[in-house]
């Protein structure tokens, strides 16, 4: 199971925004792992991904509620993902900005959007792991991917236009 | 397929999660349909750049230490590979012993010494996963890594250079496995790392999965080859098949 450690990391990393406060998270997540190793089934990495999810929310609840109740607002809104994202390549994209938006993501979307295009879990998994329908990781992706490419719009702007002033 | 339904439905066509009906049905909307092909451009290119450009937080080198001390003893990884080399050593008073046994492992072709094989393998990696020392010689280049193993082995294993093909080399180690020492070559797909294992002799092929990592094994030139990966079965038969039928 240790093999799965960066993985583990990567999304303690991405939902508390620390070194520091992702180490502590994944040090409880890890001990609770172990006491409940009897209870794996199937695939050791969304099983293990789960356990340290949780433990992140656990955390995010205690250490920052103010973000979890604005993204849980956030997805009773119902808006239209028929456009699409912003544009956005490879190529143009600023790595930094690039970061500070998915890092400014409310915590749902930007987990579902770390899962699947970092870890590049399939929905099912990623449906397991954030313990909702599948249909909802769906949405959640929609939903971050247009969140992205609007916040990507606005800040490639904004620092643009520092330049330019 | 109405044309919001089909709007709702382009991210999992984007990420290969339709089923073959619904993405068939899909692409006939977007043939005909220039703004939703656009947008599913977009969300290509978006994937893309985020795969590309967005940070993957490697663990920090303390942490497996921390993580460990802090388990409690019987979960510690225990090290069959250390103990062999012990068992190995007082063998060396019985040599003939040893020979016979050593034999009987290399032919031993059942089950139970391909269970005791995949357990080692499985603690191999995790003892190097968790030392940091999944490389011992860095390098893309098969004419550096070779000789470096070939030069602490007493065989030469064969290194194959597989970047064209998205594979890249990242490395070799030295390694202990199935009672003898080992080559080990590191190969990247993605963030996924591939470990190929490779001594001298033969045995049958095998395929399989066991705590989340997937094993698959052939034998070519007189090499026997166990790859130990994350990566999924279908990629790691891909890496499997150019790995075996390379010149």
């Amino acid at each position: 199971m240790l093999p799965h450690l960066g993985a583990a990391f990567n999304l303690a990393r991405w939902l508390t925004r620390n070194d520091h406060d992702a180490e502590d998270v994944l040090q409880e997540a890890m001990m609770r792992a172990y006491r409940y190793f009897d209870s794996l089934r199937g695939e050791a990495r969304p099983w293990l991904l789960a356990i340290v999810r949780n433990a992140c929310f656990t955390w995010l609840r205690s250490n920052r509620p103010a973000e979890i109740a604005a993204s849980l607002e956030d997805e009773k809104e119902q808006a239209s993902e028929a456009e699409g994202p912003e544009a956005l390549t490879a190529r143009d994209v600023d790595r930094r900005l690039l970061n500070e938006a998915i890092s400014a993501l409310p915590a749902q979307f930007r987990e579902a959007l770390v899962l699947r295009e970092l870890e590049d879990l399939s929905y099912k998994d990623i449906a397991r792991i954030t313990d909702v329908p599948i249909g909802t990781v769906m949405s959640r992706l929609a939903r971050a991917r247009r969140l992205l490419g609007e916040s990507m719009r606005v800040i490639t702007r904004a620092s643009r236009g520092e330049v330019h002033e | 397929m109405k044309p919001e339904q089909a709007a709702k439905l382009l991210h999992a066509y984007v990420d290969g999660e339709l089923d073959p009906s619904a993405s068939i049905e899909l692409e006939a909307c977007l043939a005909g349909d220039p703004a939703l092909r656009a947008a599913s451009e977009r969300l290509r290119a978006m994937s893309a750049a985020i795969r590309e450009k967005a940070d993957y937080h490697a663990a920090p080198e303390r942490l497996a230490a921390r993580l460990l001390e802090s388990l409690p003893d019987e979960r510690k990884p225990r090290a069959p590979a250390a103990l062999q080399r012990r068992w190995l050593a007082a063998a060396g008073v019985f040599a003939m012993l040893a020979a016979v046994v050593f034999a009987l492992l290399q032919l031993a072709g059942d089950r139970r010494d391909e269970e005791r094989l995949i357990q080692e393998l499985l603690s191999t990696h995790g003892r190097a996963v968790l030392a940091g020392r999944m490389i011992d010689i860095a390098s893309a280049d098969r004419h550096t890594v070779k000789p470096w193993l070939s030069a602490r082995l007493p065989f030469s294993p064969p290194v194959v250079d597989l970047a064209q093909e998205g594979f890249p080399l990242a490395g070799g180690r030295l390694d202990y496995a199935a009672g003898r020492p080992v080559a080990v070559l590191l190969y990247k797909r993605r963030e996924h790392a591939i470990e190929a294992f490779i001594w001298p002799g033969a045995r049958g092929a095998a395929r399989l999965s066991r705590d989340g990592l997937n094993f698959e094994s052939f034998s070519r030139d007189g090499m026997t080859y166990w790859l130990v990966s994350d990566l999924d079965p279908r990629e790691l038969d891909q890496f499997a098949r150019l790995l075996g039928k390379s010149p």
